[in-house]
Parts: C-alpha cells; sequence; structure tokens
C-alpha cells in the first residue's frame, strides 16, 4: 500500500489558511469520491472540502479549532500501489473471448 | 539488490551505474519508477518534471516517491502548460542536464509539437552538433482505460515524422525499464510512449536486458505470419497468437519497440521467413505507421510474401471516450479477421 | 415539469424588465420521479456559489434525490448589477423569484402530489426573503427551512450614509453593525459594493414585518448558538406559533452566523424536514 497525502487546497479570494470545524471521516474510514470530509473556516466563509479520491482513511491533520495553511498536509489516504490515476479505470486483465475462426489451406512449399 | 559503479560522463556529470542485480516481479509503473530511482541517482544531471510528478508522485504513480528521496530540485512540479515544461526542457539540455519530462496524457502533448519539434528535434542539427538534446519525454499514451478525451490518443505517426527524434514504446515491464534506461542515456531527443493500459501488469524484470535494446524483437516465435505490433497492443498480438494456434495457425508476434528509427532488417528477417504480415496499431488507419511498416516490408519481401500487408487499426475519427473505446481499439476478433484476410489472399 | 432536454430555458420579463439574475437549476443523478424542487436563497454579500455549493448544501440535497434550484441575488454572484434602486427591493425580488421557480417547473400545490408545490430554504437575508415569500405564495410554497434568520432585518438599521461616508475618504463609522456588515461586504474582492448598498437602500425603503405576513406552511427555524444575528429567531418562532403556524426550532452548538452553514446536523434536519 502506498500512502497519498492531499494538502489544504487553495480556497481563492487570496486566502492563505482554513480553520478546521469539524472532521466528517475518520481514520480508518473508506471515503468515496466527492464525499464531504471535513467543514474548515476562513476569514471570509464556511467551506465542506469534497474528497479528492477514493480510499481508506490513514491520517488527518488538524484539530477542530486549529489552523492549517494552504498547501500544508491535510489528509492522507492509504491507497494500493498500483491504483489508477485520478483520470480512467484500471482495465481488467481478462481472457479474451473469441468469435472468428481461422480457416486455411497452408501450402509450405 | 543494487550495485553502483563510478565513472566520469562526457559532459562532466558524476554518473553511477546502479541497476538492478536479480529479476524481480514488478508492474510497469514499479518498472519505471525503478528505472527513474537509479537514473536520478546515477546522473546528477538527470531531472524530473512535469504536471504533479512531484508532491503527487503522478496521476499513474510512475514518479511515487522520488521527490522524497532526490528532493524538489531535481523532481519538480511544474504549471499547466506544457510548451512551458517541453521548452525548459530545451533550455536544461542546451545547460547541459539531462531532462526527463513528463507530458500527463497524449493528448497533453499537442501544446507542445512547437517546443518538441521546431526546437528540440533540430537544435542539434541546427547548431551543427555543438547542442545535443538528451531529453527523454515521457508520455502515458494510446487508450484502454475509460478515460475522457485527449487521454487515449495515439502521436506516434505525428512523432515518427519529424526528423530528429527518436520514438519508442515498451510492451511489459521488462522492456520498460530497460528501454527507459537506454532512452535517458541516448544522447538525442526520445519520445518514450508508455501504454497506459499495460501499466498494472507485473511481469519479470530480467537484469540483462536479454537482446539489443536499439531495434526491435520477436515476442513470440512462429512460422505462418508476422503480427507487427508495439505498446499496448503487443500484448493483444500474443493473445492472438495463442487464439490462431487453436486453429493450427502458427503466429510469430514482432514488437517493433522503436516507431523511429524503425529496425527494417528484423521485420525483413521474420516476414521473409513467415511470407505473410498484418500489422496491427490503435491509432487512426490513414497515414498511420502501418503504412510505413507495410511499405518496409514489401520492399524487402515482395519476392516471398503470399499476400499484400493488412493492417488492423483504429478508425479515421477523433479517438473516443469512455465504452465506446472497445469499439475502436483493434479486438481479438478484428485482428483474427485481418490473419483471416491474409490467408484467404489468392493471386492472379 | 420541465425536464433537463426538454428546450431552451424560457426568459420572462418581470414587470417589462429582465432582471438578469444566474439561475442554476442542479438535476439530481438517481432522479427521483415525484419530489418537488427546492429554491435556496442566499444571504446578504454572499452568492449561491459561496452560501450553497461550497458549503455541501446543494451536494446534501442532490444526494437527497432533490432537484435544486438556486439564484444569485441582483448585485451578488454571477447575477447583474442594475444601476436603479428598484431592482433590489424585497417585493421585485419576490416577484423575480417567483417568475425563476415557474419556468424552472414548480407547479401549485395539489394534495396527494408530492411533485407539486415548492420548498424554500433561505438564509439570513434569504430567510426573510422566504418568510415572506411563503407568506405572499400559500399555494405553492410547501415547507421552509430558514437559517440564521431574524425578526428585524439588520439591514434596515444600516448607516448608509456613513458607510457611503466611509468609502469615500475613510470617515471611520460609528455605527458597529454598520461598520461590521460593510466590512463583510468588502471581504470578498468578488462584491459590487455599491450594488450592495443599493440593496441596503431598497431594504430600508421596504423594512422587514415579520408580523405584518406570516407564512402559514411548516417551518423549520435554525441558527448556530453563537450566532449574534439570529438572537432573535425566538420571536420569530413565536410570531409564526401565534398565526397557527408549525414550527420546529434547531440551535447547532458552538456555531455562528458564518460557520452554522456547513454544519452536517443542519443539513440533515433541513433534508429531513423537507422529506416528501
Amino acid at each position: 500500500m502506498a500512502e497519498l497525502t492531499f494538502p489544504l487546497p487553495d480556497l481563492g479570494e487570496g486566502l492563505i489558511e482554513a480553520t478546521v470545524l469539524e472532521w466528517l471521516v475518520a481514520p480508518g474510514d473508506q471515503v468515496e469520491r466527492n464525499q464531504p470530509l471535513v467543514e474548515v473556516e476562513t476569514s471570509k466563509s464556511a467551506v465542506e472540502l469534497p474528497s479528492p479520491q477514493a480510499g481508506k482513511v490513514l491520517r488527518i491533520h488538524g484539530e477542530p479549532g486549529q489552523s492549517i495553511s494552504v498547501g500544508q498536509p491535510l489528509i492522507v489516504f492509504d491507497v494500493p500501489d498500483d491504483s489508477a490515476g485520478i483520470v480512467g479505470t484500471v482495465p481488467k486483465d481478462e481472457a479474451p473471448k473469441r468469435r472468428v475462426r481461422l480457416s486455411a489451406v497452408l501450402d509450405e512449399d | 539488490m543494487t550495485e553502483t559503479t563510478y565513472a566520469q560522463s562526457a559532459t562532466g556529470a558524476e554518473v553511477h551505474t546502479t541497476h538492478i542485480q536479480e529479476p524481480r516481479v514488478l508492474s510497469m509503473q514499479q518498472a519505471l519508477n525503478t528505472a527513474l530511482d537509479e537514473i536520478l541517482a546515477s546522473n546528477t544531471k538527470a531531472l524530473v518534471f512535469g504536471e504533479d510528478v512531484g508532491h503527487l508522485g503522478g496521476v499513474f504513480r510512475v514518479t511515487d516517491g522520488l521527490q522524497a528521496k532526490h528532493g524538489s530540485s531535481r523532481v519538480f512540479d511544474t504549471p499547466l502548460a506544457e510548451s512551458g515544461i517541453l521548452g525548459l526542457a530545451a533550455g536544461l539540455a542546451m545547460a547541459g542536464f539531462t531532462p526527463l519530462p513528463e507530458v500527463q496524457f497524449d493528448g497533453f502533448a499537442y501544446p507542445a509539437i512547437n517546443q518538441i519539434v521546431c526546437q528540440i528535434a533540430r537544435l542539434n542539427y541546427r547548431s551543427r552538433g555543438t547542442m545535443p538534446m538528451p531529453i527523454t519525454l515521457r508520455v502515458p499514451s494510446f487508450g484502454g482505460i475509460r478515460a475522457p478525451e485527449h487521454h487515449g490518443e495515439s502521436l506516434e505517426a505525428l512523432f515518427a515524422h519529424v526528423p530528429g527524434l527518436k520514438v519508442v514504446s515498451p510492451a511489459d515491464p521488462h522492456q520498460a525499464y530497460h528501454l527507459l534506461r537506454y532512452a535517458a542515456a541516448s544522447p538525442d531527443p526520445v519520445i518514450f510512449m508508455e501504454p497506459k493500459a499495460r501499466y498494472w501488469q507485473k511481469a519479470p524484470v530480467e537484469a540483462a536486458p536479454g537482446d539489443d535494446l536499439a531495434g526491435a524483437r520477436i515476442a513470440r516465435h512462429g512460422r505462418h505470419l508476422t503480427l507487427v505490433a508495439w505498446g499496448a497492443m503487443v500484448a493483444r498480438c500474443l493473445q492472438v497468437a495463442e487464439l490462431a494456434a487453436e486453429d493450427g495457425i502458427d503466429v510469430e508476434v514482432l514488437d517493433l519497440r522503436w516507431l523511429s528509427p524503425i529496425d527494417g532488417v528484423t521485420l525483413a528477417e521474420s516476414v521473409g521467413r513467415t511470407r505473410r504480415a498484418v500489422v496491427v496499431h490503435e491509432a487512426p488507419l490513414t497515414s498511420g505507421l502501418g503504412a510505413e511498416v507495410a511499405q518496409l516490408i514489401t520492399a524487402s519481401c515482395f519476392d516471398t510474401l503470399r499476400s499484400p500487408v493488412e493492417r488492423v487499426t483504429g478508425f479515421d475519427v477523433p479517438y473516443p471516450s469512455g465504452d465506446l473505446e472497445d469499439e475502436y481499439v483493434p479486438n481479438v476478433d478484428r485482428i483474427l479477421y485481418g490473419i483471416q484476410r491474409v490467408l484467404e489472399y489468392k493471386r492472379g | 415539469m420541465s425536464g433537463r432536454h426538454s428546450g431552451e430555458a424560457p426568459t420572462h420579463t418581470v414587470e417589462g424588465t429582465d432582471p438578469r439574475l444566474f439561475v442554476q437549476v442542479h438535476e439530481p443523478q438517481d432522479a427521483a420521479i415525484g419530489n418537488r424542487p427546492v429554491l435556496l436563497i442566499h444571504g446578504f454579500s454572499s452568492s449561491s456559489a459561496l452560501n450553497w455549493e461550497a458549503t455541501g448544501w446543494v451536494a446534501a440535497l442532490l444526494g437527497a434525490g432533490r432537484r435544486v434550484i438556486t439564484v444569485d441575488l441582483p448585485g451578488h454572484g454571477r447575477s447583474a448589477a442594475p444601476d436603479d434602486c428598484d431592482s433590489y427591493s424585497p417585493s421585485r425580488i419576490r416577484a423575480d423569484l417567483l417568475q425563476i421557480v415557474t419556468d424552472a417547473g414548480a407547479r401549485p400545490l395539489m394534495s396527494g402530489d408530492s411533485s407539486s408545490g415548492l420548498d424554500v430554504i433561505g438564509y439570513s437575508l434569504g430567510s426573510r426573503l422566504a418568510w415572506e415569500f411563503g407568506a405572499t405564495q400559500p399555494e405553492l410554497v410547501h415547507r421552509l427551512v430558514l437559517g440564521g434568520p431574524n425578526s428585524a432585518d439588520p439591514l434596515a438599521d444600516f448607516d448608509l450614509s456613513a458607510a457611503q461616508q466611509h468609502l469615500a475618504d475613510g470617515t471611520p463609522i460609528q455605527d458597529v453593525s454598520t461598520a461590521g456588515l460593510l466590512r463583510m461586504a468588502q471581504l470578498l474582492p468578488s462584491n459590487n459594493i455599491f450594488a450592495l448598498l443599493s440593496l441596503v437602500e431598497a431594504i430600508k425603503s421596504e423594512p422587514f414585518d415579520a408580523a405584518e405576513a406570516v407564512p402559514h406552511m411548516p417551518m423549520l427555524l435554525v441558527a448556530g448558538d453563537q450566532d449574534e444575528r439570529a438572537v432573535t429567531l425566538p420571536v420569530l418562532a413565536s410570531i409564526a406559533t401565534a398565526a397557527g403556524t408549525a414550527v420546529k426550532e434547531l440551535l447547532i452548538p458552538g456555531r455562528n452566523h458564518t460557520n452554522v452553514l456547513t454544519n452536517r446536523a443542519f443539513k440533515q434536519a433541513a433534508i429531513e424536514f423537507l422529506a416528501p
């Protein structure tokens, strides 16, 4: 298994940090892509951050009330070494199904 | 597991030679990761950069852990600007570095065509050999992973048409490991097309290449017909060869590996024996590399060929997204049909 | 109901002018047939994107199978910021909202038909608008959820001339509430301050009088227990109860006017309260 760390994303409007309000997931949870992960509050608004990917939560950073800077680690996922990238799906390596049969009389001259 | 020897390169960079010493079963991702790790460790001028290759470790995990190990000055993230990535590569090569840039997906290479074609491919020529471009551009290529548009394209014919570029595509982890090391040691720019559909399949990687990495290789020996393929289509052709054997047809599979320059000698030797050939590629038919291969075979084997060379390819349409790619990428039945057409051919 | 592919969305003018409000209709992935749409009305100096999308409300409602209509108020978000003050008056906004939800497929309530009618969720200023919308559209509105509500619109007491003076030459604003509201509005570089001041001016001409028109459909009132702008929530509740309206109240511990919005208990209570 490999660790995949996601930092606090750029929240726009020139914001450089956010305060953790409440975690909606805990280490050990299996989360889906886009599932809400955490509520954070900036100097301007409160935001619910969706998960950038599916995976098992390994660690979370920041207790409620603690502030995290943009770019600092927010959450660490445990993902299979060979899990697909952010785009596409892992193809299945399965035995091919055929419909076409070959027929030929081969002259071996 | 690894052994290090020291040497001095021509450019003055400190070069250590490290490589795996005993066979290891690796996925192509891991094989490429291992090769990059060794290249970075052995060549102090080597740099790995591109979109998300650093902190994230690449969208296919190929550069996983390299930034932590070799530092963010040698493995780094770039802005989302392919023209900038390749422009940077050209400048670094001029300054004596060995750039190993990544373009995240095949279809993202188009914005960098100017830098690749007008600069990287011809700076050595333009400078009368004083500005070699030892750049290895890694491009996750071809289809097969149900990705959206621009994530499944086959650009080999575009690049192979450009004088000054080398183009190579590995078919399995062993080829990936050795060809990447070979490409990174080349003084010429190499477009390294990684078949993303084959990233996850594991296979043994031997310590020694096993053959001359500069040319094509016979992936399966056969007597009746040669299937010519590269990248992800090699594995499919090997499946087809097994199916053809059930019908008594002994198919040879030739993994072309280098799409520029093409190894015409191995092609001529193989088809000279089997007298029949089918070329398989994912790219569209018209002006695809299959036409070039067919002409090389015809020129060398015209007298003994039993049939015109057949092509089994993608269609002349933009690469389709999602489930439609099963209809587009040559499947075993379409390749078997191609073989049947060659077997049925009658002169006169 | 107007389906996703039923053609170009109709545009209608209200009182002869197109308000050029930015409207989005969000369709749930598993379109639960027969659910009435939910209209979301954001607060002062906010937008649908900030108030409802970034906070996870749109995703939560879509996940519950609800069709969601969001609209940016005039001078906010991606809506136009007209020069005239009338475009910002609460009565004009209510008329625009009625046209928008009708165009988006909302139909008058019919007993026994859970696809008929409209649920409305408002926040802060949006709660005031939702209260009035519910009171004036009893045949359309099914239920109300009012977040961070106030029995008297704080914008009505806004010291407009002090704010204009402050913007012109930096003269400090004496009134604490006015200074706070202006600071909030200026935090977002995307805000059009002069459009927001037009809204304040229009609200001052039509101040909120909760008792004047009381909604009779069931309502849920929600606020953070640290919300200084919603301390009059019980007053609103008693006005509605006195008028015979079924009222539920929910206080979210530890949350204030800004950060109650992302709270899961708030969202869950709203989704359950509005469940068909």
